[in-house]
C-alpha cells in the first residue's frame, strides 16, 4: 500500500478531467439546418450481429445524403451509441440526444423500445421499430409516437403459420408444429398468436423453451426431436439463432420445414456454413440483395467514388444492412415531405404526420408498399417468404398479411391493457 | 493555505468530537451542500438529470454497499438485486395505491427481509462462499423478476412509475423535484454514514471486519451484528433502489439491476476507496461518468488523430477502459480516490511549509 | 420411446456437462493454489477461443490450437505475474474485484481486436447425426467431453510430477512450502497458466459448438456452478460436478419445461450453486476447511 500517490497517477486523472470538461462542452453547441436521429442500439451484446450492419447502412445512406447536398437544404446527423441492449442506459443516451435536438430515435431492441414508449408520448420525438418492439404500437391512436411500419412478432407468426397453411395444401389439419423460442419477452410474445392459429387450424404444436442467452440447445433440440414434427418455427436472435439451425441439423430435421422469425442473415448462415444451411426458411418484410438501384448508388458514389464506407462492402446489400438503410429512405421521405408541408424548422410532430401520409411508398424497392395512417403505424404489415440457397436468399411466396382478425385481436386487447395501466 | 492549521487545539470534547474539525472545511461542506441544493436552479438540465441526479442515487447506494462491506467487511455480489427488490416493491405499493413515502418504507423494508435471508448464508459460510452466495441471490432475484409476471410485469418488462407527491401535496413530476428528492434521501445516508462509525453499532462493525474470532472474544454477538449489518445495508439499498426507479429511471426493468450494475456499484465502492464517505461520492462519480466521456469524446479524439474507428470497436474500446480502470485502479491505488484526495489535502494542509508534521492527516 | 428420450438427455447432457467442466477446471486450477475465485476464466475462455479461430485461419486447426496454447500459457503467467500478485495481503474482496475488473477488460478485447459478430469455427467434425442405438449423439460434444475427461488424466499425471507436487504443497499450506524453499509465487503463475490452457481447450471445443463471440464469455455462470457443487479445490469434483450438472439440467428441463412452460434449465443451476452453499459449502469433493461464524 503506497501511503503517496505516485505523482503521474494524479497526473492522469487530471488529464481524465480535463477530457471530461472537453466532453461536456463538445455536446452542446448545435449547427443550423440539421436534421437529427439516434440510435441507443447494442452494440456490445446479443443483438450485435445485426445492429452493426444496420448502423454501417445508416452511416452509408447518411453519408450519400449529405454528399449530394443533404434533403431540401437539411443536413442528415446520425447520433450512435451503445447501450449494451439494457433499458437504463438506453433512456440515459435517450436523455442526452433529446437534448442535442435528435427527432427520431431507434432503439433495435424490445426491451429499449418498451422503456422508450412513454417518454416520446411525452417529448413527442418518434420512436421507430422495425420489425421489433411492442406489437400493439401499430395502434397509432394510443401510440401517435410510435410507428413499427412493418410487421409486428403476432403477424410474422400468423405469416410463418399460414406458410405451412399453403404448403399442406391449405388443409393442415393434424400436422405436427414445434415452436422453439428463447425464453425471453421477445420469444414468448407470440404465443398468443400460434395457439389461436393452431386451434382454428387444428395443428398440434409444442412449445420449446431454451433459457437465454440460448447458445446452447442440445435439451431443447432432443425434445423437438422425441416430438417428431412435420414443421418447426424458430423465435430466436443472435448467437443463438446458428444455435438453432445447428441443432435441427443435427437431430436431422428438414431444414426446408424450418421457419425463423425475421432476425436471421447472412452472417448467421456463414456461421452455421453457408452450403450446409440450404433450405431455411424465414419471414421477411424487406427487399435484400444488391439488385435495388440505391443499394447500388451507395456502393458506386459511397464505397467506390468517396472511398467513404463504414464498415466492409461486402455486407451491402445484405438482410439487416437493408433493413437499416429502408429506416433512413423512409425518414428522408418523411423529412422531405415534412419540410414541403409544415415547413421549417422541423419537429417530432411534423414528422410524425408525414410518417402517416405515406400511401403505397416503397423506400426505392427496399419494401412491400407501405401505407401508414394516423390510426395504422403497422403499414399494412405485409411479409413474404424467404429461403437461403446455400448462397443468397430466394422468394419462396409473396407478400401477404394473412390472419389479420387475429393480429387485430391481440393489438386490441394489448393496447387496451397499455391505456388502463400505462404498461 | 486554504486551511490554516497549525495542530490540535480543541478544548472541549465537543470540539474534539465534530466531524469537521478545521473551519475552512466546515465551510467547504456548507458550500457544497448549498450548491447541490440550489443545483435545479442553475445547473441546465442535460448535466442535472443525466449526470447529477443519477450520481447521487449512485453514491447513495454505494454508500449501503459500503456499511456492508467496507465496514463489516463481508463482499456482496448481488447489492443490485437488493436493490431490485425495493424498487419493485415500491412501484407496485404506489400502483397499488400507497402514498409515496409508505412505498419508499415498504421497500425498504422487503429489502431488508431480503438481506437478512442472504445475511442468515453469512452465519454458514464466509469470504468467498459469501461472496458466491450473494452472487446467486442476484440471479435468483433476476429470475423471480422475469419469470413471475406478478412482480415482473410479464412480457411487458417494462414496469412505468407512477407520478407521486411528497406528503400528499408536492409533486414529484418536474426534473428538479426529482432532484431534490434523491438528494434528501442521499443527504440523510451520508448523515448517517458519517456518524455510525462512532457509535457502538459501527465499532462492532469495524471488530467483526478486522477479525470476527477477536471480535467475539471482546464480547461482540457476531451473528447478530452479522445479520444487523445485513439488513441495514439492504434497508438503505431498497430505498435507494425505490428512489432510483421513481426518480431517475421513472421505470422499472430487470436490467436495471443486473449483475453488471452489481459490479459497477462493487467498483464504485472499491475505486473510491472502501470505509469511506467521499470514497463513495467519488468513486459513484467516477465510475459513471468517465464511460460517458470516453464514448462521447474518444470518437472525436481518435477522428482528430486520424483514427476513425468503426462505431463497433469504439462501443468495446470503451467496455475495454472500463475494466482497465478497475485493473488500474486496485493495483496502483488500493484505497481508491479517497485517499488520493487525502494526501493533495495533506499537501495542503501545510503548504507551504512542507517540512512541517502533519497533524490532520 | 420414454427411455430412449431419457437416455438421450442424460446423455447429451452429460457430455455438455463435462464441457462445463472444461470451463470449471480452470476456476479449480487458480482456486487450489492461491484461494482466488477467478471470475475472469470465461473471458480468457473467450478470448482462447477468439485466438484459436484466428490462429487455425492461418496455420490449420492444430496449429492454431497450439499457438492459442501458448499465447494463453503466457497471458496467464503475465495475468500473475502483473496484476495478482500485487493483491498479496490485500482483503479477498480486493482480489475478486481484481479478476471481475479483468474479466470486463479481455471480454471487450477479443470483439474489438477481431469484430463483434460470431465466427464460425469448425473442428473438421460431421455435423450429421450420429446415432449410437437408438440414442442421437452430438459429434461435437462427445468430443468435448472425451476431452475433458483426456485433460483431468492429465492434470492428475501431471500432479504426481516434482513440478506438481510443488503445487499440491503450495495448496496445501502456502507458508510452510515457502519456508521449505518453494517458490510460491512461480507456482501460482504455473496454476495460471495452467488454468490458461484449460481455457484454450475449452475455448476449441465451446467455440465449434457455439461460434466465436462474446457470448462465450457466459459460461462462467455454469462454470461457477460446476465448480462450486464440485468443490472448489477438486480437479475430480468439477468434472464430476459437470457430469451430475449437465445430467440434471437436461433431464429436469426436458420433463418439466412442457409443465411449467418456461425454460427451468437456469434454475436448475442455480438452485445447485444455493443448495451446495447452504448445505455442503465445501461440495461434492472438496476439503473441508471452510470457517464458520
Amino acid at each position: 500500500m503506497s501511503a503517496r500517490t505516485p505523482r503521474w497517477l494524479v497526473g492522469v486523472l487530471l488529464g481524465a478531467l480535463t477530457l471530461l470538461g472537453a466532453g461536456l462542452a463538445a455536446e452542446t453547441g448545435a449547427a443550423e439546418k440539421v436534421f437529427r436521429f439516434a440510435c441507443a442500439c447494442d452494440l456490445t451484446k446479443v443483438y450485435t450481429f445485426a445492429v452493426e450492419e444496420i448502423v454501417q447502412a445508416q452511416k452509408d445512406y447518411v453519408e450519400l445524403l449529405n454528399l449530394k447536398g443533404g434533403v431540401s437544404g437539411h443536413r442528415f446527423e446520425f447520433l450512435v451509441e451503445d447501450s449494451g441492449n439494457e433499458p437504463q442506459r438506453a433512456l440515459e443516451i435517450y436523455e442526452r440526444f433529446k437534448r442535442q435536438g435528435a427527432l427520431y430515435f431507434d432503439g433495435w431492441s424490445t426491451p429499449i423500445g418498451k422503456a422508450l414508449t412513454p417518454r416520446v408520448l411525452e417529448d413527442r420525438i418518434v420512436l421507430g421499430q422495425m420489425f421489433v418492439g411492442r406489437g400493439d404500437a401499430v395502434d397509432g391512436r394510443t401510440f401517435p409516437y410510435v410507428f413499427p411500419m412493418g410487421a409486428t412478432y403476432w403477424q410474422q407468426m400468423a405469416r410463418a403459420v399460414e406458410h405451412i397453411r399453403e404448403r399442406e395444401g391449405g388443409a393442415p389439419r393434424g400436422k405436427k408444429v414445434a415452436f422453439v423460442y428463447i425464453d425471453s419477452p421477445f420469444g414468448r410474445e407470440p404465443l398468443p398468436v400460434l395457439e389461436e392459429l393452431a386451434r382454428r387450424l387444428g395443428l398440434e404444436w409444442k412449445g420449446f423453451p431454451v433459457p437465454s442467452p440460448a447458445t446452447e440447445q442440445s435439451a431443447a433440440w432432443t425434445q423437438v426431436r422425441a416430438f417428431r414434427p412435420d414443421w418447426a418455427i424458430i423465435w430466436f436472435a443472435g448467437p443463438s439463432t446458428p444455435a438453432a439451425v445447428r441443432e435441427a441439423l443435427r437431430i436431422g430435421f428438414p431444414l426446408d420445414h424450418l421457419i425463423s422469425v425475421v432476425w436471421i442473415g447472412e452472417s448467421d448462415m456463414k456461421v452455421v456454413g453457408e452450403a450446409r444451411a440450404r433450405g431455411v426458411l424465414r419471414v421477411e418484410g424487406w427487399h435484400t440483395g444488391r439488385d435495388v438501384a440505391v443499394v447500388q448508388e451507395i456502393v458506386r458514389e459511397v464505397y467506390e467514388k468517396a472511398r467513404k464506407g463504414h464498415g466492409p462492402v461486402e455486407r451491402v446489400g445484405w438482410t439487416y444492412y437493408n433493413i437499416g438503410l429502408a429506416e433512413v429512405v423512409q425518414l428522408e421521405e418523411a423529412v422531405r415531405v415534412a419540410l414541403r408541408t409544415s415547413g421549417e424548422p422541423l419537429t417530432g410532430e411534423k414528422l410524425k404526420r408525414a410518417l402517416e401520409s405515406f400511401r403505397n411508398f416503397d423506400a426505392r424497392g427496399l419494401r412491400p408498399p407501405l401505407t401508414i395512417t394516423a390510426e395504422d403505424h403497422g403499414g399494412g404489415q405485409l411479409t413474404r417468404i424467404g429461403q437461403w440457397d446455400g448462397a443468397r436468399w430466394t422468394t419462396v411466396s409473396g407478400w401477404k398479411a394473412p390472419f389479420q382478425d387475429v393480429v387485430a385481436e391481440q393489438v386490441r386487447k394489448s393496447a387496451e391493457e397499455f391505456r388502463r395501466s400505462g404498461r | 493555505m486554504f486551511y490554516r492549521q497549525c495542530g490540535v487545539r480543541h478544548v472541549s470534547y465537543a470540539a474534539d468530537w465534530q466531524l469537521w474539525p478545521l473551519r475552512f472545511e466546515r465551510l467547504q461542506v456548507g458550500a457544497l451542500l448549498l450548491a447541490a441544493a440550489s443545483a435545479p436552479l442553475w445547473l441546465p438540465g442535460l448535466y442535472l438529470g443525466s449526470y447529477a441526479l443519477p450520481v447521487i442515487i449512485f453514491a447513495t447506494a454505494t454508500l449501503g454497499l459500503d456499511l456492508i462491506m467496507g465496514r463489516a467487511g463481508q463482499i456482496h455480489v448481488g447489492y443490485a438485486a437488493i436493490m431490485a427488490v425495493g424498487a419493485y416493491t415500491a412501484v407496485h405499493a404506489v400502483r397499488a395505491g400507497a402514498p409515496f413515502e409508505v412505498g419508499l418504507l415498504a421497500a425498504g423494508l422487503a429489502s431488508a427481509l431480503v438481506g437478512l435471508v442472504a445475511g442468515a448464508t453469512a452465519l454458514r459460510v464466509k469470504g468467498l462462499y459469501l461472496a458466491i452466495g450473494t452472487l446467486a441471490l442476484q440471479f435468483l432475484v433476476e429470475w423471480v423478476i422475469v419469470h413471475v409476471p406478478a412482480i415482473g410485469g410479464g412480457a411487458q418488462t417494462t414496469l412505468q412509475a407512477p407520478a407521486v407527491r411528497v406528503l400528499g401535496v408536492a409533486p414529484v413530476t418536474t426534473l428538479g423535484a426529482r432532484y431534490w428528492v434523491a438528494l434528501a434521501w442521499c443527504v440523510l445516508v451520508t448523515a448517517y454514514m458519517l456518524n455510525v462509525g462512532r457509535t457502538g453499532f459501527g465499532r462492532a462493525l469495524v471488530a467483526l471486519r478486522e477479525r470476527d474470532y477477536a471480535a467475539a472474544v471482546l464480547g461482540v454477538h457476531v451473528f447478530r451484528y452479522k445479520l444487523l449489518a445485513f439488513s441495514v445495508s439492504s434497508f438503505v439499498g431498497g430505498i435507494t433502489g425505490a428512489v432510483l426507479a421513481f426518480t431517475y429511471y421513472r421505470a422499472v426493468t430487470p436490467e436495471q439491476f443486473g449483475l453488471d450494475v452489481s459490479i459497477q456499484l462493487l467498483a464504485m465502492g472499491l475505486i473510491g476507496g472502501l470505509g469511506r464517505v467521499l470514497g463513495s461520492f467519488l468513486g459513484a462519480a467516477f465510475v459513471f461518468v468517465v464511460p460517458i466521456v470516453i464514448s462521447t469524446a474518444l470518437p472525436g479524439a481518435l477522428e482528430a488523430a486520424g483514427l476513425g474507428l468503426p462505431v463497433a470497436v469504439l462501443s468495446h474500446l470503451q467496455i475495454i477502459v472500463y475494466g482497465a480502470l478497475i485493473v488500474g485502479f486496485l493495483l496502483l491505488e488500493p484505497l481508491g480516490l479517497a485517499k488520493i484526495y487525502d494526501n493533495v489535502r495533506s499537501y495542503f494542509l501545510v503548504w507551504p511549509f512542507g517540512y512541517a508534521r502533519r497533524t490532520m492527516g | 420411446m420414454t427411455l430412449v428420450f431419457l437416455t438421450e438427455l442424460a446423455v447429451n447432457g452429460a457430455l455438455v456437462g463435462l464441457m462445463y467442466s472444461l470451463v470449471a477446471l480452470g476456476i479449480v486450477l487458480v482456486y487450489k493454489s492461491s484461494s482466488v475465485f477467478n471470475f475472469a476464466q470465461g473471458a480468457l475462455v473467450m478470448l482462447a477461443a477468439y485466438l484459436v479461430w484466428a490462429g487455425s485461419r492461418v496455420v490449420g486447426v492444430v496449429g492454431g490450437v497450439l499457438a492459442a496454447a501458448a499465447a494463453m500459457a503466457l497471458l496467464g503467467l503475465g495475468i500473475e505475474r502483473f496484476a495478482l500478485r500485487r493483491m498479496i495481503g490485500q482483503p479477498l474482496a480486493m482480489a475478486l474485484m481484481l479478476t471481475l475488473g479483468l474479466e470486463i477488460l479481455l471480454r471487450g478485447l477479443g470483439p474489438a481486436a477481431w469484430g463483434a459478430d460470431t465466427k464460425r469455427f469448425d473442428l473438421g467434425l460431421a455435423e450429421a447425426p450420429l446415432f449410437l442405438g437408438d440414442v442421437l449423439v452430438n459429434r461435437t460434444y462427445l468430443a468435448g467431453g472425451a476431452a475433458a475427461l483426456v485433460l483431468l488424466v492429465l492434470f492428475a499425471l501431471f500432479f504426481r510430477t516434482r513440478v506438481g507436487i510443488t503445487l499440491r504443497a503450495v495448496s496445501d499450506d502456502q507458508v510452510a512450502s515457502w519456508s521449505i524453499g518453494i517458490r510460491v509465487e512461480r507456482a501460482v503463475g504455473l496454476s495460471w497458466a495452467l488454468a490458461a490452457l484449460a481455457a484454450t481447450v475449452g475455448g476449441t471445443f465451446w467455440a465449434a459448438v457455439q461460434g466465436v463471440d462474446w457470448s462465450v464469455s457466459l459460461l462462467l455462470v455454469k462454470a461457477t456452478a460446476v465448480a462450486i457443487l464440485g468443490g472448489l479445490d477438486s480437479l475430480a469434483g468439477a468434472v464430476i460436478a459437470g457430469f451430475a450438472v449437465g445430467v440434471t439440467e437436461s433431464v429436469v428441463s426436458g420433463y418439466l419445461d412442457q409443465v411449467v412452460g418456461g425454460g427451468t434449465k437456469e434454475i436448475v443451476t442455480l438452485a445447485l450453486i444455493l443448495l451446495t452453499i447452504l448445505l455442503r459449502p465445501h461440495g461434492l469433493m472438496g476439503r473441508e476447511i471452510i470457517e464458520r461464524i
